[in-house]
């Protein structure tokens, strides 16, 4: 198991108040904005630009740059090792 | 017939609608770039007014503007029994108490004006202003009330600039609504006032006429505008039906026009959609940022003030078309009888609201 | 001639429409009180979540109102449904909140931003209905019966056919929500500011 995925689903249901979904709920390549998918929206988005911020130290200055990132799982994992091994 | 005029205005460019109508004739802005008073630290495009008092700034600005318009009618209105005051505003005195931003302002005009009745606030995002200049329009024509005095009031604060840029809706220039460079909002303080009434004898100057305004919900997404225009389009199609005016009756468009890519984007589809793409049209965020709400009252206060100079104001920062429908965005002010104006404006919760002014 | 048709009065342990309790706080559950509000409701509306206190206590008001009588609205137009509330605080609620997501948490939370504006329960509803109608929040020192009264009767007198309307006075620990449907030609209490008054008072002793 992938640690940093777990730990993202369990971030975003807390930071975006998804209440009535459980971890187990989201596969990794769920596609988070879609309604097939979590059904998020533009300021959940927004949420998760937070999200990066305050868990892992990134910023994102520009919200296009996480539409690509925000995709899945899958991707935001990708994103965040990214990211990190840049610094 | 209602009447609407004694429009007045404390705004960055002027202390007075005589001041601020002629700074904005000369092509001034309101904004400038304000050191370190964004989110972290960094520098950000305002438009504020110079002078404001750290507190009680908001109650200041009302007491203010109710002694300028007092003087633009007839001394008896303002305390008469047959006045209602409408406050229009988003925020209010937050910045003096968060939890009760209201209440002080109004106890305070109560007690100042000797007012016969309990002051109403709207408090609808940026829709407030129309939909209190529609709401004084709707009491006086419903024999409720004889005269309304509609303030439009928001002042700038911490609250309002973090929360604007966490939404990534602030721009990083000057606001240029409708244009193709437009990157977002500038954020402005201002206040404004108009009195609506029955009455034409209470007015210092002519006043014009105002229509029957409406609105209507988008019912689409509580922070964003609908892809569709559909709010903007029933409320606009709504305020034109009850009035009998058709498209080619209406020389002028106050645009909400905020300088975000979608709101605009929004407008240009509705007014399209309006048949409506020709009337000269100009958004005042150029020149008084967006002032939440404020805005509808400033900007349609300044629309009579174009319509009582006929003058078409240029809309500030326009360059190039940016919606993918062409509108007729007023690119030089220009002289010209203005007869009948459309006064538009779209906000957070979905709300839409238009009205319409005439020369009587 | 209108009339009020249904009226729905949520309090800080009870919830009743049209005078009778239909719902009660349960204090052995782990969930707000609000949140027990919408399962007893059984209609499933994940957004429910996101909502502030605000929306949420409008937009339970507005379904509990709605679930007494599932055609009640199907026979308007979806332009034809207005909406009037007011309250004392405005956004209070979320105000402070928000303000903590800066001053405190360092970040400023966009989620709760966008419900700084007391205006958004009548967004929520709209959204969750698709109705097109007429807008006012107001903020008003206390519950006025006359405002809400004659502000229906001109909303009435220039197209709108139902109105949805009523106090929103909510905090996380203090809930008094009073919302009532206002309806033309139906038949039920006249709507008139002595009932709507007695309605208060025996609503709010």
């Amino acid at each position: 198991m992938d640690n940093l995925k777990e730990e993202l689903k369990k971030h975003i249901i807390e930071q975006l108040n998804l209440e009535d979904v459980r971890v187990e709920d989201i596969a990794d390549s769920d596609l988070l904005f879609d309604q097939s998918g979590l059904g998020l929206d533009s300021i959940d988005a927004l949420e998760l630009i937070v999200l990066l911020e305050k868990f892992y130290g990134i910023q994102v200055t520009k919200p296009e740059e996480g539409k690509e990132a925000f995709r899945s799982i899958e991707t935001m994992a990708q994103y965040i090792r990214k990211r990190k091994t840049a610094v | 017939m209602i009447y609407i005029g004694a429009e007045e205005m404390i705004s960055p460019l002027g202390n007075d609608a005589k001041a601020t109508f002629s700074a904005v004739s000369e092509g001034l802005s309101g904004i400038s770039l304000v050191h370190k008073a964004g989110l972290n630290q960094t520098d950000i495009h305002l438009a504020t007014i110079p002078g404001l008092t750290v507190s009680r700034a908001f109650e200041n600005l009302i007491v203010a503007i109710l002694k300028l318009v007092a003087n633009n009618v007839d001394p008896d209105t303002v305390a008469s029994d047959r006045t209602l005051v409408i406050i229009s505003s988003t925020k209010g005195g937050l910045k003096d108490s968060i939890a009760d931003p209201f209440a002080d302002v109004a106890d305070t005009i109560l007690q100042e004006f000797n007012l016969a009745h309990q002051p109403l606030i709207i408090s609808n995002a940026c829709i407030s202003g129309v939909l209190a200049i529609n709401t004084a329009g709707n009491f006086v024509r419903s024999g409720h009330y004889d005269h309304v005095i509609v303030i439009g009031c928001d002042v700038i604060s911490d609250f309002v600039i973090y929360g604007f840029q966490s939404l990534f809706a602030v721009s990083d220039k000057p606001c240029a609504p409708f244009d193709s460079g437009r990157a977002g909002v500038t954020l402005g303080e201002a206040c404004s006032a108009v009195v609506i009434s029955n009455n034409p004898q209470i007015y210092r100057d002519r006043p014009y006429s105002l229509l029957i305004g409406t609105s209507a919900n988008d019912a689409n997404h509580i922070s964003g505008p609908s892809r569709t225009g559909e709010g903007l389009y029933r409320s606009v199609s709504r305020t034109m039906a009850q009035n009998g005016i058709s498209p080619a009756d209406i020389d002028f468009i106050s645009a909400h026009g905020t300088g975000t890519l979608y709101n605009d984007e929004m407008e240009s589809i509705a007014f399209d959609r309006l048949g409506l793409v020709d009337v000269p049209l100009n958004s005042l965020k150029g020149y008084f940022g967006h002032t939440l709400g404020a805005a509808g009252v400033l900007e349609t206060a300044v629309s009579i003030q174009s319509m009582r100079n006929g003058l078409l104001l240029k809309s500030m920062g326009y360059i190039e078309k940016g919606t993918s429908v062409a509108l007729n965005v007023i690119e030089e002010s220009k002289n010209t009888q203005i007869r009948t104006v459309l006064k538009t404006a779209s906000g957070f919760g979905g709300g839409n609201a238009s009205l319409l002014i005439q020369d009587l | 001639m209108s009339f009020i048709t249904t009226y729905c009065h949520i309090t800080d342990r009870n919830c009743y429409l049209n005078g009778k309790l239909v719902a009660s706080f349960d204090p052995g559950s782990s969930d707000s009180w609000l949140k027990q509000l919408y399962k007893f409701n059984n209609v499933t509306y994940p957004k429910f979540y996101k909502m502030d206190t605000l929306s949420q206590c409008g937009y339970l008001a507005s379904e509990f109102i709605k679930a007494s009588n599932p055609d009640r609205f199907t026979s308007y137009a979806d332009d034809r449904i207005a909406m009037v509330f007011a309250n004392r605080c405005s956004s209070a609620e979320s105000d402070i909140r928000f303000q903590n997501s800066y001053e405190v948490l360092q970040t400023p939370s966009p989620a709760m931003f966008v419900y700084t504006l007391p205006n958004i329960v009548i967004g929520e509803i709209a959204i969750a209905n698709k109705w097109y109608g007429e807008n006012m929040f107001a903020v008003l020192p206390k519950f006025a019966p006359d405002f809400f009264i004659n502000y229906a009767e001109i909303l009435f007198s220039s197209g709108s056919e139902a109105v949805l309307a009523g106090w929103l006075d909510v905090t996380e620990v203090k809930v008094n929500a009073f919302v009532i449907l206002l309806e033309k030609n139906t038949g039920g209490i006249k709507s008139n500011i002595v009932n709507l008054t007695e309605l208060i008072e025996e609503a709010f002793t």
